[in-house]
């Protein structure tokens, strides 16, 4: 064999079994290497000695490497330990966190993408100035339709007002829009809700514009225009570059300012973009809605979530008005939370017992660490609860729009209070029927006793550890010397009917 | 958990009842087997893996000393333990031409 031939196959031994020592446990490669180096070096001395030109040989040594990925394998396969098959999980606590932990996995999920409940979450977390108020007719039967006429908004903008510093008037129309291209250029039209606002909205209802462009850029004279989020996600593909883009709206053209937050929309008026003017209401036409900020004067005298406001028509005839809080949409989805779990907690005696039935634990036979294991247990099983009770309750309250804010609200309440009430009381009888050594959940339930008629048999139903460590006795009838369920340790001998559990009694 | 050691009425594979006696012939490295019982590496080798995770066969290292002085890399030596002595006695019994095809050092002195 030629030096050059000789190295080559050398090379091709070496990545042989360079190559089978991946398949081998980590922990275990290095020294399988070891071996294998060895073995080869041997093997070369007997099959192929260097200078001996032998093809005969060359193969051999090849076939003995090739072995090592066999014996790679066998390594492999014999390191697989046992995985924990979920039949085996049954009952077990692992489990139980663990369908808890996905649970709240999903519907955290649901709710991150449901568009409502991301709304409501942001409109809350950025909260809305107790100062501010919807002005409306008091004779309007229905809060969601304008019913401020454009001329009443001038008069009270010229008066000094001692209540109110400062008024904001907008007015949504359907018009349509389309971007403004360069002749020859075609795009698609729209149709939105725009809002021709007066320029000062945003500042009033304290909400920060998105993706603006940087002050001096818009030299044109063209009004502003804010898209609603949806808009921008819906029609511009929620592009970060939108700011400066020029659209025709209706008969005149607009440059897009920026966007405006998610929850913005839930002022009343079904809205896709602000057009921000000096003085929308200067031109006559329909009616539309006003938001004034009270100065703390005004606050002090108009606390209230809606108040009567007594003013005067620009013909000096008397005009009721009804101003209402912005705030008053009433309290967020946590507070009402907090509220309905607080309701439950005081509920929750009356539907089920409080105690965890511990009090027939011998604590010779529960160690330390298991007591601790149990309570960690019962800890980890409210933490889990809490929260999934929360995002479920937002997801069907606010994950379907059409439900309106305030039926949104009642449905959180309901379902948060149902939900927590009887979601702690399976929390609490699941750990009464947890054995006390392994905290897993006793099976096998069996009626003992014949039904009493004098009330003085006992008779009740008994539950087995299936790891065959306990018995758990829970009484039918209440009795003075048998009133709670108490639990048996199971001694040795036992031992014959769980034989290949992997039992352990302390 | 240690696995229990296998007893001595297992029932070994031809295979495995080969490498116990060939081992128990004094052939105490992977490739001094290969040369006696004419097996390919790809079934000796996996085949003393499970045999030393029965616990019926034990390796140790040779001492790096011995392999530097024989200018050659150390060698993974197997021996019997006792369980496998007695599966081995178990395996004769089962197989009877196991000593003629691999006679122990005593033996071949004979």
């Amino acid at each position: 064999m030629r030096p050059s031939s000789d190295w080559a196959y050398r090379l091709l031994h070496f990545g042989l079994l360079r190559g089978a020592s991946f398949l081998v446990p980590t922990e275990q490669r290095e020294e399988w290497r070891r071996e294998w180096r060895g073995e080869l070096w041997h093997v070369r001395q007997v099959c192929a000695p260097i200078g001996c030109d032998s093809r005969q040989g060359t193969r051999e040594v090849t076939a003995f490497c090739l072995g090592a990925f066999q014996d790679a394998l066998c390594l492999r396969r014999a390191d697989r330990r046992p995985r924990l098959p979920f039949a085996a999980m049954e009952g077990t606590a692992r489990q139980t966190i663990l369908i808890l932990a996905a649970t709240l996995a999903a519907s955290y999920a649901i709710a991150l993408l449901l568009p409502g409940v991301r709304a409501e979450r942001s409109l809350w977390a950025r909260g809305v100035n107790p100062n501010l108020v919807l002005i409306e007719e008091a004779a309007a039967t229905d809060a969601a339709r304008p019913s401020i006429a454009p001329e009443q908004f001038r008069s009270w903008q010229g008066r000094r007002q001692k209540f109110f510093d400062g008024f904001a008037f907008y007015r949504v129309t359907r018009e349509s829009v389309e971007a403004e291209l360069p002749p020859g250029a075609t795009s698609d039209k729209a149709t939105w809700g725009v809002a021709r606002a007066s320029s000062n909205l945003f500042a009033l209802l304290g909400l920060p514009v998105r993706f603006t462009e940087p002050a001096g850029v818009n030299d044109e004279g063209l009004p502003a225009l804010i898209l609603s989020e949806a808009v921008w996600k819906r029609e511009f593909g929620a592009d970060p570059q939108v700011a400066g883009l020029v659209l025709r709206l209706g008969a005149g053209t607009a440059r897009v300012a920026g966007v405006a937050p998610d929850g913005s929309l839930a002022l009343p008026g079904n809205v896709d973009a602000w057009l921000l003017e000096p003085n929308p209401a200067a031109e006559a036409g329909g009616a539309g809605y006003v938001i004034a900020r009270l100065t703390p004067a005004g606050k002090a005298e108009m606390w209230a979530p809606s108040f009567r406001i007594a003013s005067n028509t620009p013909d000096d005839a008397e005009d009721d008005l009804l101003g209402v809080s912005l705030e008053q949409w009433g309290p967020g989805p946590g507070a009402l939370y907090g509220f309905a779990l607080l309701l439950a907690l005081l509920a929750l005696p009356a539907i089920t017992t409080v105690s965890l039935g511990e009090s027939s634990l011998n604590p010779r036979k529960t160690s330390w660490s298991g007591r601790l294991h149990r309570w960690s247990f019962l800890v980890a099983k409210i933490a889990l609860l809490l929260p999934i009770v929360y995002f479920v309750s937002l997801d069907l309250a606010y994950g379907f729009t059409t439900l309106g804010r305030e039926n949104a609200a009642y449905v959180q309440l309901v379902f948060t209070f149902a939900t927590s009430l009887f979601g702690l009381r399976w929390v609490l009888k699941d750990q009464r029927q947890r054995c006390p050594v392994c905290v897993r959940r006793v099976a096998h339930p069996a009626h003992v006793g014949q039904a009493s008629r004098t009330f003085l048999d006992w008779n009740g139903t008994e539950m087995m550890c299936m790891g065959g460590h306990t018995l758990l006795h829970v009484p039918s009838l209440p009795t003075s010397w048998f009133s709670s369920q108490r639990w048996l340790y199971l001694d040795t001998s036992w031992n014959f009917l769980f034989a290949g559990s992997t039992r352990h009694v302390p | 958990m240690a696995r229990e050691p296998k007893l001595a009425e297992t029932k070994l594979s031809h295979t495995a009842a080969m490498i116990l006696q060939a081992l128990d012939a004094g052939f105490v490295y992977g490739f001094s087997i290969m040369e006696m019982t004419g097996l390919p590496s790809g079934t000796v080798y996996p085949a003393m893996r499970r045999l030393e995770r029965d616990e019926l066969i034990r390796s140790h290292w040779e001492k790096q000393a011995i392999a530097d002085a024989e200018q050659r890399p150390p060698r993974k030596y197997y021996k019997l333990t006792a369980a496998g002595k007695a599966t081995l006695q178990a395996s004769r019994r089962r197989y009877p031409l196991l000593e003629r095809l691999i006679p122990t050092e005593e033996a071949r002195t004979v």
